[in-house]
């Protein structure tokens, strides 16, 4: 099952959802946009240690983490 | 007399590895620990051995091929690293929000291995040194 991990001071928090379910499909597609539109950064994984950024909701991606904009320390 | 008696044999390192899981499965349990197993899966094999072993991991930046060392930290913890594997440049940023360690460092490795000029723009630089990077406790 495709899952969305937004990275958050507890750690992250789960969004598993059924890609065959249109429903949770277009509340993941929704998520994807509300984040993606607040500065957070969508990766996906391509292979072992292997990422991509995710640009646009993809609904075949197994697992989406997503970062909060980045900062200089 | 005391009633002290002989570790039988193997029992010592049967006791520490028994005290090592149950630490590990705590702390999974936290912000941190959680945070840390997701970086683990998110890892190469090679960069979760080096993590292990050395206590950082190294990426390579998609824009530039430069390669950076991700040290143990939520900050001053990058540094490019030349081919001969010895520091140049410290970079410091971070994603906002006061994440738990093991996010901090993945968002890091992603943002290099992505969007390195990104990550390279808002980066606070700094002159590394052995100080920086000293790690008070294995997280690999």
């Amino acid at each position: 099952m495709p899952i969305q991990i937004v990275m958050d001071r507890s750690g992250d928090r789960r969004h598993p959802f059924n890609s065959d379910d249109a429903q949770e499909l277009a509340k993941a597609e929704q998520r994807f946009y509300e984040l993606t539109n607040a500065g957070f950064t969508a990766a996906v994984r391509t292979g072992p240690g292997q990422t991509s950024h995710l640009r646009s909701f993809d609904p075949t991606a197994e697992e989406t983490v997503f970062f909060p904009r980045l900062v200089g320390g | 007399m005391f009633g002290f008696r002989p570790w039988p044999p193997g029992g010592r390192s049967r006791i520490s590895a028994t005290r090592a899981l149950f630490i590990r499965h705590g702390a999974e349990g936290t912000p941190e620990g959680r945070s840390l197993r997701l970086l683990r899966e998110w890892l190469s094999p090679a960069q979760r051995e080096q993590f292990a072993r050395k206590g950082y991991f190294e990426v390579v930046g998609s824009d530039s091929g430069k390669r950076y060392r991700i040290h143990a930290g939520a900050s001053v913890n990058v540094c490019e690293i030349d081919k001969r594997g010895r520091l140049q440049e410290g970079l410091c940023f971070m994603p906002i929000g006061a994440l738990p360690i093991g996010d901090v460092m993945l968002a890091q490795k992603i943002a290099l291995e992505t969007c390195e000029g990104q990550a390279r723009a808002v980066a606070r630089r700094f002159t590394p040194n052995n100080f920086h990077f000293r790690q008070s406790r294995p997280l690999g």
